[in-house]
Parts: structure tokens; C-alpha cells; sequence
């Protein structure tokens, strides 16, 4: 522990001093105990451009921030600096890193950094470094924390969050925590059925554990049409069909339930413009298997998309029908 | 909003350009991006006239360089600095180099600026980019402290294909990198079974076009996939992921991917304009990422960038991958040319 200096009481932790927005937060230029450290102003050249209007007492901690990085001085004291300095800006990669760097050099106890970084990604939870340091922090102790739980709760917020997907996607394959995550996918389905971080983290989870076997193709499939049951025109479901179907050596024409749904829907006069998209992709694949009724159909169905159910990219569809016609040498 | 508030935009950016806003002290480590929008969103807007000190600026910009001279023997924190925060002078200090970022927004700002790259220390700047790529092909940000992902593959590629010198990385891996992050969707994401999204899908698909194998790399299926993927991206303005709401910034992530694609005729430009204009900020200028959020340096140049893919008038036509004007790449040109004429440079190990 370090010796208290005698005209200040002994700091909380090792690890902070309390907020930089606390009122009776004190600047270091005004610390006895801080005296022997020279500021070191930033250096912004006679004609600074694109200015940042900072705050005096971000001034007065960056300032000997700068002076630390100068001195390479490794103690206490300059790790409850960097707990200032990342307060007032979260985002400066070079303050977290040199962190860890005091935290290695003063073999600290990561438990505490790891609730202290808990918090931060709590505060900010769409800032890279902070995701970054929980990282590097769980990679050095070699064990998980609670890690699912932290990207829970902060998808409970955000269910999109990319982070937090790409963090949870680390621990889980680093860990091997892949128990339950499809599970917690279907969760946030449920949620949320046009969740598409979710759809991804499915195939995430049948991609790193059984593989696309013709049983889970199978059990995907079905997990999809039940979800495109309840909303039809979900882009996320359909992809993730598309990309289920690709796996599989039946393509998109070669699955019964499938095309029975797809044809159910038609009938039931369902115009989705993904439906149709579909239909028009299985359709040409059987047509370049000789089907002449498919290639129609996929005609007609480009045609009425432009038309109708998809006029945002009419011009897509109507290049999709020349494309058609072309290979199969029509009009 | 049935008007592209011009002026307005322009006053904006060179308001930027003197000081941004306290709040955005998260950017403090960034500001040679702030200062890129300003700069070439100005240059798009042929209100460069507005910077009155053209030198000034770009001093600012090199004295943001890592040098071989200051680099005492380690090239590999070699580049741009995004800004003199973590700097305390000569010598470095352990932490202090370059961000890839950084490196190309500085490139791409002396572009613009018409600087003629003289002062770029090549061989030292590739020596650093090569310390930042992996073996799985992506690359870091920078040597100390950050996640490697394809933002910073892209920024890699675009600083080497400006030095016109592919020294600083493997070409085969960064391949291989792309290819590995396409998804069962034909997008694109940052990584390895991630999620697909629009930004990443621009880092991946101007990465292999700056590489001259965006033709090669991808299969038929997967073009035809990727551009479908992006065309699907448009409601009235793009969103940058499946069932996610439209943001400005997508006007060029994924109006730059279709342009590299060869799939731009297939956009409703009518309907984009009609979104991004929505966006503007009729009281500051600059545009925010969806109406009534608040304007922003990125969503205000990326919007930009991204009107001009569309044939905006007023607005001067842009190099798709490297995202600056034709005027800025005539400029890299004559750069390249000279460097032609001189003793070859090679990263340093």
C-alpha cells in the first residue's frame, strides 16, 4: 500500500479517487503529492485545426496523463490517473492501454478491473475499447467470467448491439460455451422474430457445434418456416433459409415442405417480395435442371415484382429477366 | 425537404474545421477523420475556397507523422498519429504511433489539399502497416491496443494502393480474409461468422477492388448474392443491416459497393435522395444519421459522398473505393507519377 501523503486522507482503492464530476473532486494541479509532476500540455502545433473544445479538467488530467506516458512511472497513483482520464474519454485506446500495462506491471488482481470494466461497458456499451479490455483482461486470466450474462444484459437494452454479439461470439467459441446458445437465439426470436444479429447467432452456434448434417438442415428449416409463418416478409428469415438451403445438396427446390409452403402462400395470395424472390431463385434452379414451367413462372414472377411487389428494385428484377431469358435463349 | 441545403453544408464543415463542440472529446484521438470530412466533404461541395490557409492545415497534418527519424530504429509504429493527445514529444514515449485510420485520412487530406505527398516517409509508413496485419490476414488499428477487424483491412489497402506500393501487405491473405467474412447472405462483416452489415461490406468489397481481384475473388453466385444483398439494403435510404433502420452513412457504404459492383443503375436515387435529404439539419447544416438526430461530421460526409454516387448536382464525382473527389486522385496521380521517376522504396522488416 502506498504512504498516504500527510496533508491528503488515503485514497478508496488503488484503482480510483471517486468521479471527475464529483464537487469536491480536486484537480491534480492543485494535489501537493502530484507537485513533482510537470504537466505536459498537448502539443497541437501554432495553427491547430479541427480544435476540440476540452474541458479544464480534462486539461489538467490529460495533461499529466501526458507526463506519465513521458516518465514511464509505474504505481498506484498513475493507475487512479488513467480511471480519470478514461472517465472523461472512454474512447482513447492509448489510456487503456497503458492501464493494462500498469495493471500487469503492479500485479493487480483482475477481479476488481474485471467489475470496473463490467461497469464501463454497462455506461458505453457501443465503445470498442471498452469490449476490447474485458477482453484482454478475460485472454490474461485464461477463464471466463461471467461473460453470456454481461452480453445478456446489455442485449436485454440493445438487442442489436454488434459488440456485444461479436464479444459473446468470442467467449463462446474461446470457452467453449456453446451450451444453451442456440437456445438463447431462439430466446431473443421470440423477442424479436426479426432479430437478425440473432438469426446470425444461430448459425453461428450450428456452424461451430454439428455442422449443417441433413438432421439439422432439416430442424432449421422448420425453425424458419414456423418463424416465417408469423411474419412473412422477414429479409432475416428468409436469408437465413437461403443460407441454411445452401448446405444442403437439395438447393432451394428440393426440400417438399418447403415448396408446399411456398406454395401454399402463393395461393393464399401472399405477395411478399421475398416470397417471390425465393420462388423466382427455386424456380431457375429447376429450370436450369430442363424445367420449362419453372422458367416461366420465374419470368412472370421478375415481371410482377417490377411491376408491383418489389418497385424499389424494378430495375433489378427486369435485369433478372433478361439475365433468365438470355441463358435459356428467349425473347 | 425538397432541397439540398448546400450552403448551409458548407458552412457546417468549415465550422468543423475551426473547433468541434466540447461533448465530442470521444473523438479526441480522432481528429484527423474530423478533419477528412471537413476537408474533402468541402472539396465535394467545391467550397474549398472556404479554407483560407490550405498550408496551415496541412502542417497540422504532418506533424501528426511518425517518421523513420522519430521512430528511432522501430519502424513499426510508423504512420499518422490521429492527433497529438498521447504524444509527449521527443523522445516517443512507448505507446506513441501510428492508427491505420489515421494513416489514410492523412493521405487522403494532403490529397485533397493538393499536396503532393513529398513529405511521406514510404518506406517507414509500409514498415508499419506490415507490423499491423495478422496471420489470419486481417489487421490491428495500431501496435498498442485495439481489435483487428475489416475497417482497418480496408484502411490498409486504400494507404497502399495510394502509395501505389503493396509491400506493406499480404495481398493473398487479406483475400482470403475477405472471402472467409462473407456470410450466408452474400454481406459482408467484419469477421468471421459475424454479422454482415454495410460498412464492413465497403471495408471488404473496395479492399478487393483497390487490390484489382474484386472480379476474380468472388464467385458468380456470390456477386449475383452481394449485390442483391446491398440492393436489399434500400427502402428509401439504405439500412446497413437486414430489418435495421436507414442511416445516412449508408448512402455511401453500400452506394460505394454497388458502384464498385457495377450495380449502381439498379438504386432508386429518387428515393435516396428523397431520405437523405430528410436528414438535414436545416438549422446547423450537416446532415444526422436519420431526421431530428443531430448532424454529425461522418453522417454529414458520408451522406455527401454518398449524394454524389448518386449524380447530385453541384457536387464534384468521387473515387468509389478511396471515397475523395477525381480532383483529390488527379493529385495522387502526379504523386504516384514522380515516385515513378525515383529509386524504388521497400518495407523494412
Amino acid at each position: 500500500m502506498p504512504a498516504a501523503a500527510e496533508t491528503e486522507p488515503a485514497p478508496p482503492s488503488m484503482f480510483e479517487e471517486g468521479s471527475v464530476d464529483d464537487p469536491d473532486w480536486v484537480p491534480y494541479g492543485e494535489r501537493p503529492d502530484w507537485r513533482d509532476v510537470q504537466p505536459v500540455p498537448q502539443d497541437d502545433g501554432p495553427e491547430p485545426v479541427v480544435r476540440i473544445l476540452y474541458s479544464e479538467r480534462f486539461i489538467d488530467v490529460y495533461d499529466r496523463f501526458r507526463a506519465l506516458l513521458a516518465s514511464g512511472e509505474v504505481s498506484e497513483r498513475a493507475l487512479r490517473l488513467t480511471s480519470a482520464a478514461l472517465e472523461l474519454n472512454p474512447a482513447n485506446y492509448s489510456v487503456w492501454h497503458h492501464r493494462r500495462h500498469l495493471l500487469q506491471a503492479l500485479d493487480c488482481p483482475l477481479e476488481r478491473e474485471l467489475e470496473f470494466t463490467r461497469q464501463m461497458i454497462e455506461d458505453h456499451p457501443k465503445n470498442y475499447q471498452v469490449w476490447h479490455h474485458r477482453r484482454v483482461l478475460v485472454e490474461r486470466r485464461g477463464q471466463p467470467g461471467d461473460e453470456r450474462r454481461l452480453t445478456e444484459i446489455v442485449l436485454s437494452q440493445d438487442p442489436k448491439n454488434f459488440h456485444a454479439w461479436q464479444y459473446r461470439q468470442w467467449a463462446v467459441r474461446r470457452f467453449d460455451l456453446f451450451d444453451g446458445e442456440l437456445e438463447f437465439a431462439e430466446r431473443l426470436l421470440e423477442e424479436d422474430v426479426r432479430n437478425n444479429s440473432a438469426w446470425n447467432q444461430r448459425y453461428f452456434v450450428c456452424n461451430n457445434t454439428t455442422g449443417f448434417t441433413s438432421e439439422v438442415v432439416a430442424r432449421e428449416v422448420s425453425f424458419c418456416l414456423q418463424a416465417l409463418r408469423k411474419v412473412k416478409q422477414n429479409e432475416s428469415a428468409w436469408n437465413y433459409l437461403r443460407g441454411v438451403l445452401f448446405q444442403s445438396s437439395a438447393g432451394l427446390s428440393g426440400h417438399a415442405e418447403l415448396t408446399e409452403f411456398c406454395d401454399g402462400l402463393l395461393e393464399a395470395g401472399c405477395r411478399a417480395p421475398q416470397l417471390l424472390a425465393f420462388v423466382v431463385d427455386a424456380s431457375a434452379e429447376r429450370a436450369a435442371a430442363g424445367d420449362k414451367e419453372a422458367l416461366q413462372r420465374a419470368l412472370r414472377l421478375c415481371d410482377e415484382l417490377a411491376a408491383e411487389h418489389d418497385t424499389i428494385r424494378a430495375q433489378y428484377w427486369l435485369y433478372r429477366r433478361r439475365a433468365l431469358a438470355k441463358k435459356h435463349n428467349i425473347e | 425537404m425538397m432541397e439540398f441545403l448546400h450552403k448551409r453544408h458548407a458552412r457546417y464543415f468549415k465550422f468543423c474545421m475551426d473547433s468541434i463542440p466540447g461533448e465530442y472529446t470521444s473523438l479526441d484521438t480522432s481528429r484527423m477523420t474530423l478533419l477528412f470530412y471537413a476537408v474533402s466533404g468541402l472539396d465535394l461541395l467545391g467550397q474549398l475556397d472556404l479554407v483560407q490557409d490550405k498550408q496551415s492545415v496541412i502542417e497540422w497534418v504532418y506533424r501528426q507523422q511518425i517518421t523513420s527519424e522519430l521512430c528511432d530504429g522501430d519502424l513499426s509504429r510508423a504512420g499518422f498519429r490521429g492527433s497529438p493527445a498521447n504524444s509527449s514529444g521527443a523522445p516517443l514515449n512507448q505507446w506513441d504511433c501510428s492508427h491505420v485510420t489515421m494513416t489514410y485520412t492523412a493521405l487522403a487530406t494532403l490529397l485533397v489539399l493538393g499536396d503532393d505527398l513529398s513529405r511521406v516517409d514510404r518506406a517507414a509508413l509500409l514498415s508499419g502497416l506490415r507490423a499491423l496485419q495478422l496471420p489470419d490476414g486481417s489487421s490491428l488499428s495500431s501496435l498498442h491496443g485495439g481489435e483487428s477487424d475489416m475497417r482497418f483491412v480496408y484502411c490498409a489497402a486504400a494507404v497502399s494502393y495510394m502509395l501505389d506500393d503493396w509491400s506493406g501487405m499480404d495481398r493473398e491473405k487479406t483475400r482470403e480474409y475477405v472471402l472467409r467474412s462473407m456470410r450466408y447472405d452474400h454481406g459482408i462483416s467484419q469477421g468471421p461468422l459475424l454479422e454482415s452489415h454495410g460498412g464492413s461490406t465497403f471495408c471488404a468489397v473496395a479492399t478487393l477492388a483497390l487490390m484489382g481481384e474484386l472480379d476474380s475473388a468472388l464467385t458468380e453466385q456470390q456477386r449475383d448474392g452481394l449485390v442483391f444483398w446491398c440492393l436489399s439494403r434500400q427502402g428509401l435510404g439504405f439500412n446497413g443491416r437486414p430489418n435495421k433502420q436507414e442511416d445516412s452513412c449508408y448512402t455511401f457504404w453500400i452506394g460505394a459497393s454497388l458502384r464498385l459492383l457495377d450495380a449502381y443503375q439498379f438504386v432508386r436515387t429518387d428515393l435516396l435522395r428523397e431520405f437523405v435529404y430528410s436528414t438535414q439539419d436545416p438549422i446547423t447544416g450537416g446532415l444526422s444519421k436519420w431526421p431530428g438526430h443531430g448532424a454529425d461530421p461522418l453522417h454529414t460526409y458520408l451522406g455527401i459522398s454518398g449524394l454524389s454516387l448518386a449524380g447530385q448536382e453541384g457536387l464534384k464525382p468521387i473515387h468509389a473505393a478511396l471515397n475523395v473527389s477525381s480532383d483529390a486522385v488527379e493529385v495522387l496521380r502526379r504523386a504516384q507519377a514522380r515516385w515513378r521517376d525515383l529509386p524504388p522504396v521497400k518495407a523494412v522488416d
